[in-house]
């Protein structure tokens, strides 16, 4: 399948279960995985999972603007570089992002987050 | 380890500017035959198109300023993620431009590292 649309449905699929359902991201991770958020350093699925479900908001929004992708190297990994923007329930101002995911396949068929970086972008 | 990865990540980000800043031929030098640049949108593969299309990029003179640096260990062995995001200044505008810019970077045996992926992006207001 062509690269760039294997990262546009990974990226609709993360984006969508994290505004829906943010437990259920725990199987786009794995023990190895990494996740920085803005600058803090959490490791292992369960921990990264533990993290997003304690984000100061219930309920959110993304909607993406941008989505680069890249083969990373001979083992089928993938890079994806997304920018958009964030609107949290309650408040005014979206908030501008930029998130890295460096997707590795899984023996099913599948990818999995094994890096995995996010930052607001401030004006 | 991951200091390790945290010093080796911002001293490379470092020098990348440097040159990017002051002699952006150089750059060259820090890309390989398998390395690609996303910028704006636009692939290019290997080092001449890569130096080409920074060498053409509509400016001559400018300055990048450093927000923040994220890195991470890849799952390549010694391989490193680096996330950035600062203000771009060329000369006679007003504004700086923001931007993000990602880089995947692969060891080499001389000690030192080339970038294996780079990706682009402006981050409009």
């Amino acid at each position: 399948m062509d690269p760039d649309a294997v990262a546009k449905i990974f990226v609709e699929h993360y984006y969508t279960t994290f505004d829906t359902n943010r437990a259920g991201l725990a199987n786009l991770y794995q023990d190895g995985s990494m996740l920085t958020f803005e600058g803090q350093q959490i490791l292992g699925a369960q921990n990264i999972v533990s993290k997003l479900a304690s984000l100061p908001f219930d309920q959110c929004k993304h909607t993406i603007a941008t989505v680069d992708c890249q083969p990373s190297g001979p083992a089928g990994g993938m890079l994806v570089f997304v920018s958009g923007h964030l609107r949290l329930s309650g408040e005014q101002h979206e908030l501008k992002f930029s998130q890295m995911f460096h997707l590795m396949p899984t023996p099913q068929g599948s990818f999995y987050v094994f890096n995995d970086i996010f930052r607001l972008n401030y004006a | 380890m991951e200091h390790q990865v945290e010093m080796v990540g911002r001293a490379f980000v470092d020098h990348y500017y440097n040159l990017f800043d002051s002699d952006r031929v150089s750059l060259s030098s820090l890309y390989h035959p398998t390395s690609m640049l996303s910028f704006e949108g636009q692939k290019v593969q290997g080092v001449d198109e890569i130096c080409s299309k920074l060498k053409s990029l509509p400016f001559g003179q400018c300055h990048h300023v450093i927000s923040t640096v994220d890195t991470q260990p890849s799952p390549f062995p010694g391989g490193i993620m680096v996330l950035v995001s600062g203000s771009l200044h060329l000369p006679g505008e007003d504004h700086p431009l923001r931007f993000s810019q990602m880089f995947h970077l692969i060891p080499i045996p001389e000690g030192s590292f080339f970038v294996q992926n780079d990706v682009f992006r402006l981050n409009y207001g």
